[in-house]
C-alpha cells in the first residue's frame, strides 16, 4: 500500500439540522457558524483535521440537503461537490453521512443515495441521545452490517464519538459499498424506500405512542394563531429595542476613546497638513463608522440566537401568510430580516429558497430593508429635521416610519416583479422543517459574531480609511492663497467636483457639497457622515454626539448664495428619501451578481434603485415646493 | 364536507392530509402530484405514519419524529387512511 502525501478530502453531507456543522466544528475546531434553521451552510466550508495517527485530512462541510436531486441551489452545490464538479475541488476521497438517529426513516434515504454514487462512505449516527430519549432502540452494528459501511454512533454537540469517528476515517479508507437494494431491476426510488422501511424496523424500533415533547408544548404557544403572533411581535420588538438601547453603552466608550485619541495626537503633532490628515481625515472619517460596531454586533448576536434556538423556523412559518401578500413565501423572511443588519448575509441566505424566481425577487428587494449602515445618516438628519436633541420618542417614530417606508416599497415592488416573472416551471410550495428547540450553542454564536465584527472593522480599516484620506486630500488640495476656509474649499478639487455636480442634485434640494458627499457614499453609505464632516470643516470634538451636534449647527447655518438656508425640512426629507432607496453599497452589488449568476441583475438593480431614489427625492422636493413648504 | 369526512374516518379511507382532523394519526397511502418527490425527500413516504398537529394556511405534521410545515397544495397530494 502506498501512502500518498496529499491529505485526503472528507466531505460531510446530511439533511439540514442533522448536525453537520456541529460535527465539522468538533472535527476541525474552525470558525464556523451553526444554526438551528434549515440551510445555514450555504457555501462549502473547508477545514483541517487529523486522524489519531496524525494524518492530515481536509474536511468539507457541504450545505444540508434532503436528497441528491438538487432541488434548490444549495442542494446543487452539495451534489456538485460529491461529483467533484466544484471549481478547484476534487471528488472527495471519503464521504461522511451525518444522520440524525432520531429520524432515520428520512435521513437514511440520503445515505443510500450517497452509497449509490459509489463513493466510500462512513455513517456518523448523530444525536443518539435525542433518539434514546424519544424511546428509540438503536442498533448501529446491525445498520453497519446491512449497509456494508462503518457506522459510528455519536453526539457531536457533546463531542462524544468524535475520536471514534476519526478512527473510522483513518487510512486506508473503507472501500465503497455495493448498493445491494438496487439489483433487482425495480425503480430505484421505491427500492430505496422499501429498503429503508425494512432497515428502520430492524435497527431503530420506534415506540408506537406519539409523545408530547417539550418542543410540542412550546409550539402550542409560539405557533398559536393569537398567542403566536403576540410572541412574534414581542420577540422582534425586544430584539430591536435591545439593539438600540444596549448599544449606547459601548458606543459611549468608543466615542470617548476616539476623542481622547484625537486630542492626544493633536498635542503630539505640530499644526500642519499631516496633523490635519490624521485628526480630521483618518480619526474623524474612520471613527464615525466604527461607532456602529456595537449595534452590528448585537444584531448578529440576536439573529444567531434566534437561529440556533430554532425559533427562526417558527417565525418563517408564521410570516408565510404575510409574505404571500408580497408574492413571496415564509422562506424569504429570514433573508429579508437579516437584511436589516446588512444586505450581504441576507442575500446569501436566499439560497435556501427552492423557487428560483422567488429567490431572485428576494435578492432584488433585500437592499431596501434599511441596513445598519444607513443609521449614521438617519441619526445625523433626523434631529436636524425636528430641531431637537437626540433620543426622543418623536425621533423614534420618524425612524420607524423610515423603516416602514423602505419595507413597504420593497413588498410592492416584489409583488410587481413576481407578477412579471410569472409562475415557476415546477411549483415549489412552502415546505419547512420545524427543528426541535435546542439550547443555543454559545461558543459558535460568539465565534460568528466576532467574525462579522472583524469583517466590519476590516472594511473600516480599508475602504473607509482609503476614502477618508482621499476625501481629505481632495478637499485640501490645490491650496488657495487666502485664509478663508470656505474659499479654500471652493478652490480645492472637491469644491470643483461639487460645482459640476450641483446642477444634477439641485432639483432635489441639495447643494454641491451634499452632492459630493452623496457621491462618496456610493462606496459605502456610512461614509456620508464623515464626508459631510470633512466637507463642512467640522473640528473633531470630545465625543461623537457633540461632533454630530457641531456638524448639525454648521449645516443649519449653511445658506445658498442668495441667503436662503440650504437645509430646510423639505430638503432634509428629500435627503432621507434618497438614502432609503439608493443602492449605495458596492459589496452588495458584487454579492448580488454572484448569487443571481449574472451581472445583469446587479447592474439592473443598481440603476433601478438609484433611479428610483432620484425620482422619489425629486418628487418629494418639487411637490413640497409647489405646496409652499 | 371536510367535517363529515373526518367523522366518517373508518368508512371512507381515501382522503387528503388537508381533510384530517388536527391531532389524528394517519398512514400515508399514496402520493400523487407534482410535489411528491420533494415530499418523499422530507419523509412523507408511503406507509409511514403522520400526525397532524395544526391546520391553517400551512399544516404542521409530525413525521417520524420531525415536525414539518407544508402548504395546503402539497398536503392535497398526500392521500392517507386512518390508523387502527
Amino acid at each position: 500500500m502506498v501512502m500518498s502525501d496529499a491529505p485526503s478530502t472528507i466531505a460531510l453531507i446530511g439533511n439540514p439540522n442533522a448536525g453537520k456543522t456541529t460535527l465539522f466544528n468538533a472535527l476541525t475546531g474552525a470558525n464556523q457558524r451553526v444554526g438551528n434553521y434549515a440551510g445555514v451552510t450555504v457555501e462549502v466550508k473547508s477545514g483541517e483535521a487529523f486522524t489519531p495517527h496524525g494524518r492530515k485530512l481536509r474536511v468539507l462541510d457541504l450545505p444540508g440537503c434532503y436528497s441528491l436531486r438538487a432541488n434548490s441551489p444549495d442542494e446543487k452545490v452539495a451534489l456538485d461537490a460529491l461529483n467533484g464538479l466544484l471549481p478547484g475541488e476534487q471528488k472527495p476521497d471519503l464521504v461522511v453521512c451525518v444522520l440524525d438517529a432520531s429520524n432515520l426513516e428520512r435521513h437514511l434515504q440520503l445515505a443510500l443515495q450517497v452509497i449509490e454514487l459509489g463513493l466510500p462512505c462512513v455513517i456518523a449516527l448523530n444525536m443518539v441521545d435525542v433518539a434514546e430519549r424519544a424511546g428509540l432502540r438503536l442498533d448501529p452494528a446491525k445498520l453497519a452490517e446491512e449497509l456494508g459501511v462503518p457506522v459510528v454512533p455519536m453526539q457531536a454537540n457533546a463531542k462524544k464519538g468524535v475520536v471514534e469517528l476519526k478512527q473510522a476515517l483513518r487510512f486506508p479508507h473503507p472501500a465503497a459499498s455495493e448498493a445491494g437494494w438496487t439489483t433487482d431491476g425495480t425503480d430505484p426510488e421505491s427500492a430505496r424506500r422499501a429498503f429503508v422501511t425494512r432497515l428502520c424496523e430492524l435497527v431503530a424500533s420506534r415506540p408506537d405512542a406519539h409523545q408530547q415533547t417539550l418542543s410540542d408544548r412550546i409550539d402550542s404557544v409560539l405557533l398559536h394563531p393569537v398567542l403566536g403572533w403576540i410572541s412574534l411581535v414581542g420577540i422582534f420588538f425586544t430584539v430591536f429595542w435591545s439593539i438600540f438601547s444596549f448599544a449606547e453603552i459601548p458606543m459611549g466608550w468608543i466615542e470617548s476613546g476616539q476623542g481622547a485619541l484625537g486630542d492626544w495626537i493633536k498635542s503630539l503633532m505640530a499644526d500642519g497638513d499631516l496633523r490635519s490628515l490624521v485628526v480630521d481625515g483618518i480619526i474623524g472619517g474612520v471613527g464615525g463608522v466604527v461607532m456602529f460596531l456595537p449595534q452590528i454586533v448585537l444584531l448578529f448576536l440576536f439573529i444567531g440566537l434566534l437561529e440556533s434556538s430554532g425559533y427562526m423556523a417558527r417565525a418563517a412559518y408564521l410570516m408565510d401568510g404575510v409574505m404571500a401578500k408580497a408574492g413571496l413565501s415564509g422562506k424569504s423572511f429570514l433573508p429579508l430580516f437579516s437584511s436589516y443588519a446588512c444586505a450581504i448575509p441576507g442575500i446569501m441566505a436566499t439560497r435556501t429558497i427552492d423557487s428560483a424566481k422567488e429567490r431572485i425577487v428576494t435578492i432584488f428587494v433585500a437592499p431596501w430593508m434599511s441596513c445598519s449602515a444607513r443609521l449614521p445618516v438617519y441619526f445625523l438628519i433626523i434631529p436636524l429635521l425636528l430641531h431637537e436633541k437626540e433620543g426622543t420618542w418623536k425621533q423614534a417614530s420618524v425612524l420607524f416610519a423610515i423603516y416602514a417606508l423602505g419595507t413597504l416599497t420593497a413588498f410592492v415592488i416584489a409583488r410587481l416583479l413576481r407578477g412579471r416573472l410569472g409562475d415557476d416551471v415546477s411549483p415549489g410550495h412552502f415546505l419547512l422543517e420545524l427543528p426541535p428547540y435546542r439550547k443555543p450553542q454559545w461558543s459558535y454564536i460568539f465565534r460568528h459574531v466576532i467574525d462579522r465584527a472583524w469583517s466590519f472593522v476590516k472594511k473600516a480599516g480599508t475602504i473607509i480609511l482609503g476614502l477618508s484620506i482621499l476625501l481629505w486630500a481632495l478637499s485640501t488640495y490645490p491650496k488657495s492663497e487666502g485664509d478663508d476656509p470656505a474659499e479654500a474649499l471652493a478652490h480645492s478639487a472637491m469644491g470643483r467636483i461639487g460645482a459640476v455636480i450641483e446642477p444634477v442634485v439641485k432639483p432635489l434640494g441639495f447643494d454641491g457639497r451634499m452632492g459630493t458627499a452623496i457621491l462618496t457614499s456610493f462606496a459605502a453609505r456610512e461614509v456620508f457622515v464623515s464626508s459631510m464632516a470633512i466637507l463642512y470643516r467640522v473640528e473633531e470634538t470630545e465625543s461623537e454626539e457633540e461632533t454630530r451636534n457641531v456638524l448639525r449647527d454648521q449645516l443649519a447655518a449653511s445658506k445658498w448664495p442668495n441667503g436662503r438656508p440650504i437645509f430646510t425640512p423639505l430638503s432634509l426629507i428629500s435627503l432621507l428619501v434618497f438614502f432609503i432607496y439608493a443602492l449605495q453599497c458596492l459589496p452588495t452589488s458584487a454579492v448580488v451578481a454572484r448569487e443571481s449568476g449574472s451581472w445583469k441583475w446587479a447592474v439592473g438593480q443598481f440603476i433601478f434603485m438609484t433611479g428610483f431614489a432620484y425620482v422619489a427625492s425629486l418628487l418629494v422636493f418639487q411637490t413640497g415646493k409647489l405646496l409652499g413648504f | 364536507m371536510r367535517h363529515a369526512l373526518a367523522a366518517d374516518l373508518k368508512i371512507d379511507s381515501a382522503m387528503t392530509l388537508n381533510q384530517v382532523r388536527v391531532g389524528c394519526d394517519v398512514q400515508i397511502q399514496v402520493l400523487n402530484g407534482p410535489g411528491c418527490e420533494r415530499l418523499r425527500d422530507l419523509g412523507f413516504c408511503e406507509q409511514l405514519q403522520v400526525r397532524k398537529l395544526a391546520d391553517g394556511r400551512n399544516l404542521i405534521c409530525s413525521v417520524c419524529g420531525t415536525r414539518m410545515a407544508i402548504s395546503r397544495e402539497l398536503a392535497e397530494q398526500v392521500l392517507v387512511s386512518p390508523v387502527g
